[in-house]
């Protein structure tokens, strides 16, 4: 009997015995916990009260229905209303099955949206991953009034996206500041047409979502950077490693993470940009809606009260769904490649 | 065992969020009850038979963009109405309507919490209307027409979700439309201020003229046809859309793509400032800076100029909007309406009347930092509109607007913002040069018939 005690486990009071079950592991999270967390005893003191299965759902609880409320519903009601040919101010909607996803590969204006997100994404999200990176190292320094020139950058990210887009119009107009420093110069002699033409519009939107975020991100990657080693820049310099060495070496390592988390939150971004377009290419989104990107189609094709068809718009919905989990799923990849 | 509840309990979580979703695509109620929308209402609000019940109980009022100038004049209807009918309280809601007010109204409607009154204009009145959200004024209360011009309450109909006309609309108040101009940029192009163009195509000659002696400083006017399509063709009687609203008809009219080809002549020529071509901006800014030659077309713009730009202002002439083929002007009034989802929809009726009777209709039009003009007919026949002189530029608006609205109609056309903006980008690759006019016309047609049908 006491050779028996004695053989058992040594284990903190109130945790459970593990037994080998072949085929079945015990939890090493749940032997962890019992072996750390002190406790009562099974069963003294109203203690299994603690062990009832549904104890962390309900702790969780609050949790789940608001994600169920706000995430999943609207996500499945979207998914369902892609196979119907739902208009937006309600009503009785037909499923149509597939028609909406067919449509949606002949629509011309569809891809011409595609295209515009795709490429917003694929120019925007390196530079954004990159510049605020720079400037966070250039605002990194302890140096006197340093944190005038922080704030300054930071400051467009307070505006407001409307306010920032008026601001950029009188900077890219043809009789803008611009142009006219420009003609000034005897660079140019007619205006280059920022506003005007469908490419122009494109890039000067990129170049405004990038100005709005750089302040952003840049907090980002100051936090980042406080954590890469400065004995590791030190001795980097006694080895005699320049500024750039040290920059790929020892700074772009030590803030991996961060540019990854960038990448992927500027990506998300990048796809849902709306307000810039609108704001530089009016209600049309530019000249013949030539730089309309997927949220602006969605709004056109599913949103208008009268001619609306929530059915199809929820169908490029879900096409824009798919295309940011791609970019999610892709960046996580990376992210793990880099981590083996 | 775990590993079954946990499937069990994910399987519950999905059959009820399916469940939900389900019930979220209907979007109405199957238990018979009265529904307006997809939601439910008194019986009283909808069908037939005129609405009974006491006028008691508070309802809310939202007006778009009203609160910051004639704060006081709407308090004290307010205050007026509730002194008439104790037990009654109005909650005045002053929305900023922006480009989303649509978008929004629709899902206040959806969500069965639109205000009791509300002030709407007419792509929203007939989303609305063919939703069912609205009471229809004219059979629940059969005397509602009886305050207003004829033309004007002729022309305040929307169609059902059946396709039938209803009334259910109050016309409020209306701006109307003339011509607005500089008088030196005319003259600098050799056009005689006081003879305005009687023809759009005419119109679109003093445009090139003035390009010719503005020489790039200035501009005629600005490019974006959003502002354009389809006045322009109404006052031309271009018929934009098909006689039953389902179809286009305008790509059937030589003058549409004529109007087109005009529209890139100017943009090539420099009639318009080539980055105003998909701008939201309209000429009012730029007029105001001594910009374009010819400013906005709203009565109340010349207000805005006496306001914002005194130098300007002293230059201004104004004129007759070119009546063209059409032969009389159209006015868009703004509009009120009653939710057929009100939970006191009697006292709401009541107050949408009260809102929209001569008396305070006549008292608000009357406003000097006003250029608003009313729809009842008692109103219209005051002396301050009929008689009114004085030779500045805001009198003479005032004055100009009261003659034509003898013989306007209410009638615009009315199409939705997703099939202007479908017309007017084909325009735009027509005004670049990407396109013929005769294809652009051609192209927009069918992008707009598109919508039309998916619209049903």
């Amino acid at each position: 009997m006491v050779a028996t005690q004695t053989a058992k486990p040594v284990s903190a009071p109130g945790a459970e015995h593990t037994v080998s079950v072949p085929g079945a592991a015990p939890s090493r999270i749940r032997r962890l916990s019992r072996a750390v967390l002190p406790g009562p005893a099974p069963g003294a003191n109203g203690a299994a009260l603690y062990r009832r299965w549904w104890l962390p759902w309900l702790w969780t609880a609050p949790a789940i229905v608001c994600a169920v409320v706000f995430g999943v519903f609207p996500f499945l009601n979207t998914l369902l209303l892609s196979f119907t040919d739902a208009k937006p101010l309600g009503g009785a909607a037909s499923f149509v099955g597939l028609d909406n996803y067919t449509r949606m590969l002949d629509d011309s204006d569809f891809w011409l949206a595609t295209r515009n997100s795709i490429l917003y994404a694929l120019i925007v999200v390196p530079l954004m991953v990159l510049l605020p990176l720079l400037l966070a190292i250039l605002v990194e320094k302890n140096l006197p009034g340093i944190g005038f020139f922080r704030s300054a950058f930071y400051t467009p990210v307070l505006a407001s996206s409307v306010v920032v887009g008026l601001s950029w119009q009188w900077l890219l107009a043809d009789d803008g500041l611009i142009n006219t420093w420009l003609e000034k110069a005897h660079l140019i002699r007619d205006a280059i047409p920022f506003l005007s033409d469908s490419w122009l519009i494109l890039f000067s939107a990129m170049g405004l979502t990038l100005w709005k975020g750089l302040g952003w991100y840049m907090i980002f990657y100051l936090a980042a950077l406080g954590n890469v080693p400065k004995e590791l820049h030190e001795a980097a310099s006694m080895d005699g490693a320049g500024a750039a060495r040290r920059f790929w070496h020892i700074t772009v390592p030590g803030v991996r993470q961060a540019m990854m988390l960038v990448g992927t939150l500027t990506g998300i971004g990048s796809l849902r940009v709306f307000t810039e377009l609108y704001m530089l290419g009016g209600p049309t989104g530019g000249p013949g809606g030539a730089d309309r990107t997927l949220p602006f189609y969605i709004k056109d094709v599913g949103l208008d009260p009268i001619t609306g068809n929530a059915g199809y718009g929820s169908a490029v919905s879900v096409a824009l769904f798919l295309l940011t989990l791609g970019l999610t799923l892709l960046a996580q990849r990376l992210t793990r490649e880099d981590e083996s | 065992m775990r590993a079954r509840r946990l499937t069990g309990s994910l399987a519950w979580l999905v059959v009820v969020t399916l469940t939900a979703a389900g019930c979220g695509l209907s979007g109405g109620s199957d238990d018979g009850g009265a529904t307006a929308g997809g939601c439910k209402v008194n019986e009283g609000n909808v069908g037939s038979g005129k609405l009974t019940g006491d006028v008691k109980g508070k309802i809310t009022f939202q007006t778009t963009n009203l609160k910051k100038d004639f704060g006081g004049f709407f308090n004290g209807v307010i205050k007026d109405f509730e002194k008439a009918n104790p037990g009654t309280s109005v909650k005045w809601i002053d929305d900023p309507g922006d480009n989303t007010f649509t978008q929004r109204t629709v899902a206040d409607a959806q969500g069965c919490t639109m205000p009791d009154v509300i002030n709407i204009d007419a792509p929203t009145a007939t989303a609305l209307t063919k939703a069912g959200y609205l009471l229809n004024v004219g059979v629940k209360d059969p005397d509602a027409a009886k305050p207003f011009v004829p033309a004007f309450w002729k022309s305040s109909t929307y169609k059902d979700a059946s396709g039938k006309a209803a009334h259910t609309v109050l016309p409020w108040y209306t701006g109307g439309v003339l011509l607005t101009y500089n008088t030196d940029m005319l003259k600098k192009a050799g056009i005689d201020p006081a003879k305005p163009p009687k023809t759009m195509f005419g119109l679109f000659a003093d445009y090139e003229k003035i390009a010719k002696s503005a020489k790039g400083k200035y501009f005629a006017t600005m490019a974006n046809p959003i502002w354009r399509i389809p006045a322009d063709w109404d006052q031309m009687n271009i018929k934009t859309l098909s006689a039953d609203g389902k179809s286009t008809a305008f790509a059937d009219d030589p003058r549409t793509a004529q109007w087109v080809a005009w529209m890139a002549k100017l943009y090539k020529e420099g009639a318009m400032p080539k980055d105003s071509l998909s701008s939201s901006n309209d000429p009012s800014t730029p007029y105001s800076q001594g910009q374009v030659a010819y400013g906005s077309t709203n009565p109340s713009f010349v207000r805005f100029v006496k306001q914002n730009s005194p130098s300007v202002y002293a230059k201004t002439g104004v004129g007759q909007q070119p009546f063209d083929a059409l032969g009389h002007t159209t006015a868009a009034p703004q509009y009120i309406s009653v939710a057929a989802t009100s939970k006191h929809a009697p006292t709401a009726l009541a107050f949408a009347k009260f809102l929209t009777n001569a008396e305070n209709q006549t008292a608000w039009c009357k406003d000097p930092k006003v250029v608003i003009f009313p729809t009842t007919t008692t109103s219209l026949d005051d002396p301050f509109f009929q008689n009114a002189t004085g030779s500045d530029p805001f009198s003479q608006a005032r004055k100009l607007v009261a003659e034509q609205l003898k013989t306007t109609t209410a009638y615009q056309t009315n199409v939705s913002p997703a099939v202007q903006k479908a017309i007017v980008s084909q325009v735009q690759l027509a005004m670049q040069g990407k396109k013929s006019p005769e294809q652009a016309v051609k192209d927009a047609q069918e992008k707009a018939d598109e919508l039309l049908k998916q619209a049903g």
